[in-house]
C-alpha cells in the first residue's frame, strides 16, 4: 500500500499544492475555483474523490503541501469516507499538513453524533477543524482564504512559521463537556 | 423544493351552507381525485398544495376528515395537502383534537394531524381555548405513538398554571417506561423552569437544539405556498413599536424564516373596557416606555417569542423581568432559527442574556465569517467566565489568527465583557481570583494568537497598533478593574513592536514599558492604592528586567547584541553581514523608525552641510535632538527615557557612560 509522502518531492519554485478530498466531489469544484485566484503564489489544486489515489497520477503529481478532507455533515458516507482515506497518508503529513473542513454543519438534518466524531477524529489527530458555508459565493471565498493561510505555511512561504506552529493553536480542542448526554 | 408547478387549488365553503354529511363526504372524494388526476403519484404534499380559505375548509373540513369512514387513505391524502391561507380558526383545532377520541380514527392519522397542527402552530389564532384544553391534549401522552408530538406540542402550550404534580409525575412514569426521551427531558426541564420544586430530577445542561424536525418538508411547502400568494403570515404588526423598516418589507417575502411580527396572544383588538378588566395586558399593547412601567406586573409576553428580538422595548422588559420561562423559550426559538438557516435578517439587541446561549451554539459551528459584525458584537456582550464556557469562547477564536481583519475587531471589543463582569461580579458569585485567572487566561490566549497573527502577516502595522492597544488597557486593568494584573507582552510581540520600523509602534511600547516601570518600581507609585495584595512571579519580573534592559540597551546604550540579551547573534555572523557598528544599528538615531527624524535634525542643525552625518549628532546636540524627537509627539519615548534612564552629564559635552535604572 502506497502512501503519500509529504517530503518525497522537491517543492516547484514559488508554488503551492492542495489537496481537496471530498467523496461527494460537490464543494471541492467551487472552492478549487477561489483557491487559484490567489495571485501571490501559484496555488496548484488538485481534487481527489477519496483514497487511495491513483498509481498513474503518481509521477506527475507535484508534492502535496497540504491534503484538505471535505465532510458533507449530512452525509454518514461522507464522514466514513475520509476517516477511511486517512491510512492512506504518511504520518509526516499529521505534522500541519492535514486540515479538515465541515460543510452543512448549522443544518437541522444533522445528528449530534456526527459533529461530535468528527471532532473527536480532527482533535486525535491534532488537525485543525473549519466550518464552511457552500451555499453562499462569500462563503466560499471566505473558506477559500483561510484555506490558503493554512496552505501558505504548510508550503513554507510564511517566514518562522512552520505548519505545526500553526497546527498548535489552530488545531481542533474538544470542549469539556463532549461527554455529556444530549438530546436530540 | 417544492416544484415549479405547484397546485394551488382555492375552496371556499360558506359556514351558513347546510353541511350535510353526504354533502361533505362528496368534497371530499372531489378533492381526492382531484389530487389523484393532477399528479400521477400523489405521494407527499409538496406535489399539490391545497390552498384554502381559513374560515370555510378548517373550520368544518378538519374535524369531518378525521371522523369520515370513508377509508383513511384519501382522509390521509386531503390532510397532508391542507395548507392554510393565512389564518387557522382555533375553534377548528379544538374540535378536530376533540375527535380524536371519540372516533375510531387510526394511529397514523392522528400522527399526521397532530404533525400538522405543529406545523402551523404559528398561524393559528389564538391560543387560549387550546390551552383550555391541556389537560386534555395531556391525556394523549400516555399513547406511545404520539407521545413525542404531544410533548412537542405541549412544550409550546405550558405555561404556569398547568403544572401540576401529579402531571410531573406522569411524565416521570412515563421516563421510566420509555427511557430518557429528549421530549419527555424537553417538557420536563420546561416544568422545572415554572416550578422548580416540583421537578427535583437534575436536567444535563447541554441540551441540543429541541425536538427533532420533522415537520420542516411541510413547513417549506406552507412558506412557498403564502410566498407565490404574497401573503404574509401575521396578521398584526404594531406600529407602535421601533422594528426595522427594512425586515417589515422583507417579511412580505420571507414569511416564516425571519422575526415574526409582535402580536398577542389573542388577536382580537379588546374594547378599552376589556383591557381594564383583564388582568393581562399583551405587550403588543404598549406602545412606551411610561407605560410599560405601568403595567409592568401584567404584562403578558407574546405566543412567537421570536418576535421580540425586533422590538426595543419588549427587549428591555424582558431583562429586566429576567423571566426564566420566557428566556426558555427564546433560546428554542433562537436554536430553531439556527437550524433552519436563513439568518440574514437577524436582528440581534445587545445586553440581552438570552443570546449566549445561542451564541455558543453559533460558534460551535461558525465559519468565522458569516454575520461576523452581529456576532462579534454580541460576543463583547458574554461573559469571560464560567471557565467551561470560556473555554469555548477561545476554541472558536483558534481560527482567528488565520483571519486578519476578525483578529483585529477581536483585540478591540475584547475588554468589553471583562468590564462588565467587573460590574456584575458579585451576582455572579465569582470570586476575585478566579476572576483574574480568567483575565489571565484570556491575556495569555490573546498574547499567543498575537504573536502567531504577526507572524503570519508579516508584522502589519495595523495588527500591531491593535494589539499593542490590548497591553496598554492590561496596563490599567489595576486601576480600571481593580485586578492586580501583571503580564508582559510576550516576546512575538515585544520584539516585532521594538524593531518595528514605523515610530508609532516604538513608541507605544515605550509607553508600555513606562507603566509597568512605573507599577512595578516601589516609590514610583503616584497612585494611592497600595500592592501589598500584589503577588508578581520571578518568571514575570524576569521577563521584564530582560526587556527592559534589552530596550535600553538596543535604543540608548548602543549595545544591542550584548552576550546577555534574549538577541544573541554570533560575532561572526554580524561582521559577515558587513554593516558597520552593528551594534549601534537600533539606536534613537539609527533605527529605522527615527532615521527620517534625525536626518530632518540634522538638516535644521547645519543646514549648508552636503553630507549628513547622523553621528554628528551624537555630540553637543543630543539632547536638543531628544527633545525634538518627543516634541513630535512621541510621549511614550520621553516618558521612557525619563522614568528609565538616567543620564550623567558631565563638564564635557559629550555624554558619558549613561546607566539604567
Amino acid at each position: 500500500m502506497s502512501r503519500l509522502n509529504p517530503f518525497a518531492k522537491l517543492p516547484g519554485l514559488n508554488t503551492a499544492s492542495v489537496l481537496l478530498v471530498e467523496s461527494e466531489e460537490h464543494f471541492q469544484q467551487s472552492l478549487a475555483e477561489a483557491l487559484v485566484e490567489e495571485t501571490s503564489v501559484t496555488v496548484n489544486v488538485r481534487l481527489a474523490k477519496s483514497f487511495p489515489l491513483p498509481i498513474e497520477n503518481d509521477e506527475s503529481r507535484p508534492r502535496i503541501d497540504l491534503v484538505v478532507f471535505i465532510i458533507n455533515l449530512t452525509s454518514e458516507l461522507s464522514f466514513q469516507s475520509a476517516e477511511a482515506s486517512l491510512k492512506y497518508l504518511e504520518p509526516g503529513y499529521f505534522l500541519g499538513k492535514v486540515c479538515f473542513m465541515v460543510t452543512n454543519a448549522r443544518s437541522s438534518s444533522v445528528p449530534a453524533e456526527r459533529l461530535d466524531a468528527v471532532r473527536r477524529l480532527a482533535a486525535s489527530l491534532h488537525c485543525p477543524l473549519l466550518f464552511a458555508e457552500e451555499q453562499t459565493p462569500e462563503g466560499v471565498t471566505n473558506a477559500a482564504e483561510r484555506l490558503l493561510t493554512i496552505l501558505k505555511a504548510a508550503a513554507g512561504f510564511v517566514p518562522f512559521t512552520t505548519p505545526l506552529y500553526l497546527s498548535n493553536l489552530t488545531r481542533c480542542t474538544l470542549p469539556p463537556d463532549i461527554d455529556q448526554p444530549s438530546f436530540d | 423544493m417544492p416544484s415549479s408547478s405547484l397546485a394551488t387549488t382555492r375552496l371556499l365553503i360558506k359556514p351558513q351552507t347546510a353541511l350535510k354529511s353526504s354533502f361533505l363526504r362528496f368534497m371530499l372524494m372531489f378533492l381526492c381525485n382531484m389530487v389523484k388526476c393532477k399528479h400521477r403519484c400523489p405521494t407527499f404534499l409538496q406535489k399539490a398544495p391545497i390552498h384554502v380559505s381559513s374560515v370555510g375548509l378548517c373550520f368544518f373540513f378538519l374535524p369531518m376528515i378525521l371522523v369520515s369512514g370513508a377509508g383513511s387513505s384519501p382522509c390521509v391524502r386531503v390532510l397532508k395537502c391542507l395548507i392554510p391561507a393565512s389564518v387557522v380558526p382555533q375553534q377548528a383545532v379544538v374540535r378536530a383534537v376533540v375527535w380524536l377520541n371519540v372516533s375510531k380514527i387510526p394511529i397514523s392519522t392522528q400522527v399526521l394531524f397532530i404533525k400538522w397542527v405543529l406545523t402551523v402552530f404559528d398561524l393559528i389564532d389564538a391560543k387560549d381555548q387550546l390551552r383550555a384544553i391541556y389537560g386534555f391534549i395531556f391525556s394523549f401522552i400516555t399513547e406511545e405513538n404520539l407521545c413525542p408530538y404531544i410533548c412537542h406540542l405541549l412544550y409550546l402550550l405550558t405555561r404556569k398554571e398547568n403544572v401540576h404534580l401529579y402531571r410531573v409525575r406522569k411524565l416521570l412514569e412515563l421516563q421510566s417506561k420509555l427511557g430518557r426521551q429528549p421530549f419527555l427531558m424537553h417538557l420536563l426541564s420546561l416544568y422545572k423552569v415554572f416550578c422548580p420544586e416540583l421537578v427535583t430530577l437534575s436536567i444535563p445542561s447541554r441540551i441540543r437544539s429541541g425536538f427533532k424536525n420533522y415537520i420542516s418538508p411541510w413547513k417549506s411547502a406552507l412558506v412557498a405556498v403564502q410566498k407565490s400568494n404574497g401573503q404574509q403570515v401575521s396578521s398584526s404588526i404594531s406600529a407602535a413599536f421601533t422594528i426595522k423598516e427594512k425586515s417589515i418589507s422583507r417579511k412580505r417575502k420571507h414569511c416564516h424564516l425571519d422575526l415574526p411580527a409582535l402580536s398577542s396572544v389573542l388577536n382580537k383588538e379588546p374594547q378599552s373596557e376589556q383591557t381594564s378588566r383583564r388582568k393581562m395586558v399583551p405587550l403588543v399593547h404598549l406602545s412606551s416606555f411610561a407605560q410599560m412601567l405601568k403595567d409592568m406586573h401584567r404584562i403578558e409576553l407574546p405566543a412567537q417569542m421570536g418576535s421580540l428580538l425586533g422590538s426595543s422595548l419588549a427587549l428591555q422588559y424582558l431583562d429586566c423581568v429576567q423571566e426564566e420561562s420566557a428566556l426558555l423559550r427564546l433560546n428554542f426559538w433562537l436554536g430553531c432559527a439556527l437550524h433552519e438557516g436563513n439568518l440574514s435578517h437577524f436582528v440581534f439587541q445587545e445586553g440581552f442574556s438570552s443570546s449566549d446561549a445561542f451564541l455558543y451554539k453559533f460558534l460551535n459551528v461558525w465559519d468565522g465569517s458569516l454575520l461576523r459584525p452581529q456576532i462579534l458584537g454580541l460576543l463583547s456582550n458574554i461573559p469571560v467566565i464560567p471557565s467551561t464556557r470560556g473555554f469555548f469562547f477561545y476554541s472558536a477564536f483558534r481560527c482567528f489568527s488565520v483571519d486578519f481583519p476578525a483578529l483585529c475587531l477581536l483585540l478591540h471589543r475584547s475588554w468589553e465583557p471583562v468590564c462588565d463582569c467587573q460590574l456584575s461580579l458579585c451576582c455572579r458569585n465569582i470570586t476575585l481570583s478566579g476572576f483574574k485567572d480568567s483575565v489571565m487566561e484570556l491575556v495569555h490566549f490573546v498574547g499567543r494568537l498575537a504573536s502567531l497573527g504577526l507572524q503570519l502577516e508579516g508584522c502589519n502595522t495595523l495588527l500591531l497598533s491593535f494589539i499593542l492597544d490590548f497591553y496598554e488597557t492590561v496596563c490599567d486593568t489595576f486601576l480600571k478593574f481593580g485586578l492586580p494584573l501583571v503580564v508582559m507582552p510576550p516576546p512575538g510581540v515585544f520584539y516585532p513592536a521594538l524593531l518595528a520600523t514605523d515610530p508609532v509602534s516604538v513608541d507605544r511600547l515605550a509607553y508600555i514599558m513606562h507603566r509597568w516601570v512605573v507599577f512595578l518600581t516601589p516609590g514610583k507609585q503616584r497612585s494611592k492604592k497600595t500592592l501589598h495584595s500584589l503577588f508578581v512571579s520571578r518568571h514575570t519580573f524576569r521577563q521584564f528586567n530582560h526587556y527592559l534592559v534589552f530596550m535600553v540597551n538596543c535604543l540608548w546604550n548602543c549595545r544591542m547584541f550584548h552576550a546577555n540579551t534574549d538577541m544573541h547573534v554570533r560575532e561572526e555572523l554580524l561582521h559577515k553581514s558587513n554593516v558597520p557598528q552593528y551594534w549601534t544599528r537600533f539606536d534613537f538615531i539609527h533605527h529605522p523608525a527615527f532615521t527620517g527624524y534625525a536626518v530632518d535634525f540634522h538638516q535644521k542643525c547645519w543646514p549648508g552641510k552636503k553630507d549628513v552625518d547622523v553621528n554628528s549628532i551624537k555630540s553637543k546636540p543630543w539632547s536638543w535632538y531628544l527633545e525634538y524627537l518627543f516634541n513630535q509627539g512621541f510621549d511614550g519615548l520621553k516618558d521612557f527615557v525619563h522614568s528609565s534612564i538616567s543620564r550623567q552629564v558631565t563638564a564635557g559635552d559629550k555624554l558619558q557612560d549613561s546607566q539604567q535604572r
